[in-house]
């Protein structure tokens, strides 16, 4: 019953995120020009800081590398004003949380992308569209 | 000779006064009362899309305006050269009629004589001046245009001229001085309203463009605050390249 609830609610949540995206990415910027689409990374570290900021949330997760070393990645999330309105607050991400990313990676390979979802450790997974999916 | 055209002056002056005092009468009990009588347009508007309640958007590739020749050569042109995206990537509005198209909402206010509509993406405000005023013969060019609206029955009419050469039909689709945007506000509901907008551009456009698109009222939200220039890691480089700025991120104590 759960993992049927739970593969609904990813459903959901995927058919959200390609519209939802589409369209809020024309607002500001085209996601597909610096963003890989077609291609999706999860990455697990420590939220370093969340940037609750406009025209993007930003979120810096501090992820140990090969060789042992902590690395800075920035995720690139929707607005506050589009989460807000879905389920996320500005606490919803604070620094200290293990979350693991999936994200679409950018085209140049640096350590960034687009924040797809975020799978905190007591099992809630924020995503791009809401907050409302678990 | 010199006492007559002092005599015309003086009854020119006087003419150009009255004009003015009448446009500048403050607005009655009555006209506030009459607000009352039109269709409530008032409230935050947004575009519905899948995954939150709405009744969904219109998905699939939007429609896109046929240009005339002289036109198309530039949009070829523009889409060689800026192929990764646009200026709103650097911060700078999408002007009309893209503004009207963003995934983020409108307030609509209505006032004796005037409606006025609060764009959140890039805190934008358009004034739709609805007191019988004729459109200005040659305004400056500007982002939004300039507008006046009128009432035909339950739709709110809306003609706005005067667009900035920096604003766009369409992605890389120029328009000319002479384009003019006519937008047909109307409740289909309760709490949804249509928009359909025509793109007339005689030398622009083959043929006039209409888009029609779906509101829905969210009586519950307000409009918040939209500064794109607060933490903006996208840009478009001179080269129509785009990116993602990086670096290290400030300490937030």
């Amino acid at each position: 019953m759960r993992s049927i609830a739970h593969a609904t609610g990813r459903t959901l949540l995927v058919t959200a995120l390609l519209c939802g995206m589409a369209a809020s990415a024309r607002a500001h910027h085209s996601a597909a020009a610096v963003f890989d689409m077609n291609a999706e990374k999860t990455m697990t570290g420590v939220v370093k800081q969340v940037d609750w900021t406009n025209p993007h949330i930003w979120i810096w997760l501090n992820v140990p590398n090969a060789s042992g070393q902590v690395e800075t990645w920035g995720f690139e999330g929707m607005s506050p004003n589009f989460l807000a309105r879905r389920g996320w607050t500005r606490s919803s991400l604070l620094p200290g949380m293990r979350i693991a990313v999936t994200f679409r990676p950018l085209h140049d390979g640096k350590a960034g992308g687009m924040f797809m979802t975020g799978k905190l450790e007591d099992g809630k997974v924020l995503t791009s569209a809401g907050a409302e999916y678990k | 000779m010199k006492y007559a055209i002092h005599v015309v002056l003086v009854a020119a002056v006087t003419v150009s006064l009255v004009a003015q005092e009448s446009k500048m009468q403050p607005p009655t009990a009555a006209d506030w009362a009459a607000l009352a009588k039109l269709p409530d347009l008032t409230g935050v508007w947004e575009a519905p899309t899948v995954g939150r309640g709405g009744q969904g958007p219109a998905i699939g590739p939007p429609p896109v305006p046929q240009l005339t020749p002289a036109y198309a050569a530039k949009k070829r042109d523009l889409d060689a050269r800026n192929f990764d995206d646009t200026d709103a990537a650097n911060c700078l509005p999408t002007g009309m009629p893209a503004i009207m198209g963003h995934p983020y909402p409108y307030e609509f206010l209505l006032t004796p004589g005037k409606v006025t509509i609060v764009t959140e993406a890039y805190q934008q405000v358009r004034h739709i001046y609805t007191d019988g005023r004729p459109l200005p013969a040659d305004p400056d060019p500007t982002f939004n245009g300039t507008s006046i609206g009128r009432w035909d029955r339950d739709t709110l009419v809306v003609e706005t001229i005067g667009f900035s050469p920096l604003t766009t039909i369409a992605r890389n689709t120029p328009h000319s001085d002479k384009m003019r945007i006519v937008e047909r506000f109307r409740l289909t509901g309760p709490d949804t309203m249509s928009v359909e907008t025509t793109v007339t551009d005689a030398e622009a456009l083959a043929k006039p463009w209409t888009t029609t698109r779906t509101l829905a009222r969210h009586r519950d939200w307000t409009i918040r605050e939209y500064i794109c220039e607060e933490n903006n890691r996208n840009f478009l480089d001179a080269q129509g390249k785009a990116g993602v700025k990086l670096e290290t991120p400030a300490k937030k104590e």
